[in-house]
């Protein structure tokens, strides 16, 4: 199926600063249609209301983790088929595991690229 | 009053009453008897006492010398000086990489967006945010020395705990580690944080763990060994 460019996208990153580049990069891969939340906790509420063609989501954030948003989204019945991609820099070999256990599509470790970032969503969402 | 003291005073008793010129044999006796033991039990309370204020002495001189020490280490510079300056210049690194952040981001996205046909008029445009970009570059040099001044604030507090971990005889294999609220949620959501030097998995290698995923997210067990090769 082919990827519809302007399907909903939502960035979770405690930092705004880290939400404003991966806007910058989606919009230079063609994706405007960014929301974000600044944890866990935010997201899956936004996730409960509105349905998202992908999520990319940080791990280290509080009061909710992306590990632990994640293991949520994967229990929820409603979305739990969502395309998850983790961004972060938590780096070590048992993050990636425990990550892919829980169900995520894909792992990026910052620091990143547009490149980096788009090879891994057509990885995920197929080619656009 | 020193027990020696007491003894002293019972056997004066003693003797005084031995001089009554008492008549009843039993009584005398008992009196003598009274007299070998207040005779010893003074050479024994001698001892107590001298040892005992040697003990105290001991003590005294040992807490008086560990107060020195402390003094020393100045814990009162560490409190008010030391620690709230580090906290001032770590928050000053913050709020310096924020603004220069904004200002190299504004500069970027101005560039990605501007629209203008005439080259000459758009390479003008472009010169100058690259030059605010690296203008605002400097912000590393002013971050470098405030984090130095911290690390060396902290090192001096490493020090000074160290030095006073000894002064008080510590010894850390005999303390009890338990483990705090936040270290128990960073082991189990297993918050590492940046790695020094770059990530400690490359993103070639967390690749080759998804690439034969599919759609599939189970783990393949060759993709975790090539890790470990």
């Amino acid at each position: 199926m082919a990827v519809e460019m302007t399907m909903p996208i939502l960035v979770v990153d405690d930092y705004k600063t880290m939400i404003r580049i991966i806007r910058n990069l989606l919009k230079q891969i063609g994706f405007e249609n960014v929301d974000d939340a600044a944890d866990g906790q935010e997201a899956y509420e936004k996730m409960q209301k509105n349905k998202y063609g992908l999520v990319i989501s940080d791990w280290n954030m509080e009061p909710m983790t992306g590990y632990e948003l994640l293991q949520k989204v994967r229990a929820d019945e409603s979305m739990k088929a969502t395309p998850f991609i983790m961004v972060t820099a938590e780096s070590k070999t048992e993050n990636v595991v425990a990550a892919k256990k829980a169900g995520v599509n894909n792992y990026i470790v910052k620091p990143f690229n547009a490149g980096t970032l788009k090879s891994k969503m057509t990885a995920v969402l197929g080619d656009f | 009053m020193p027990a020696a003291n007491v003894a002293a005073q019972v056997r004066t008793s003693l003797a005084t009453l031995k001089a009554s010129d008492l008549q009843d044999a039993q009584i005398m006796e008992v009196l003598k008897l009274a007299h070998q033991l207040t005779d010893t039990m003074k050479l024994f309370f001698s001892s107590l006492d001298q040892s005992i204020c040697q003990e105290f002495n001991y003590i005294a001189d040992y807490i008086s010398r560990t107060r020195d020490e402390i003094a020393a280490l100045r814990p009162n510079d560490i409190k008010t000086e030391r620690i709230p300056t580090a906290g001032v210049e770590l928050e000053a690194v913050v709020t310096d990489t924020e603004k220069a952040t904004e200002t190299i981001m504004s500069a970027a996205e101005s560039v990605l967006c501007d629209e203008e046909t005439d080259y000459d008029t758009y390479r003008a445009n472009v010169e100058a945010k690259m030059m605010e970009i690296i203008e605002s570059c400097s912000f590393q040099d002013l971050a470098g020395q405030r984090v130095s001044k911290v690390v060396n604030s902290l090192r001096h507090v490493e020090n000074r705990v160290a030095r006073f971990a000894e002064v008080m005889g510590v010894r850390e294999d005999l303390a009890p580690s338990e483990e705090t609220d936040e270290e128990k949620r960073a082991r189990e959501q297993l918050l590492n944080g940046p790695a020094i030097g770059g990530p400690e998995t490359s993103q070639d290698d967390i690749d080759a763990m998804f690439a034969d995923a599919g759609g599939d997210s189970a783990l393949d067990q060759g993709s975790i060994d090539s890790l470990f090769d």
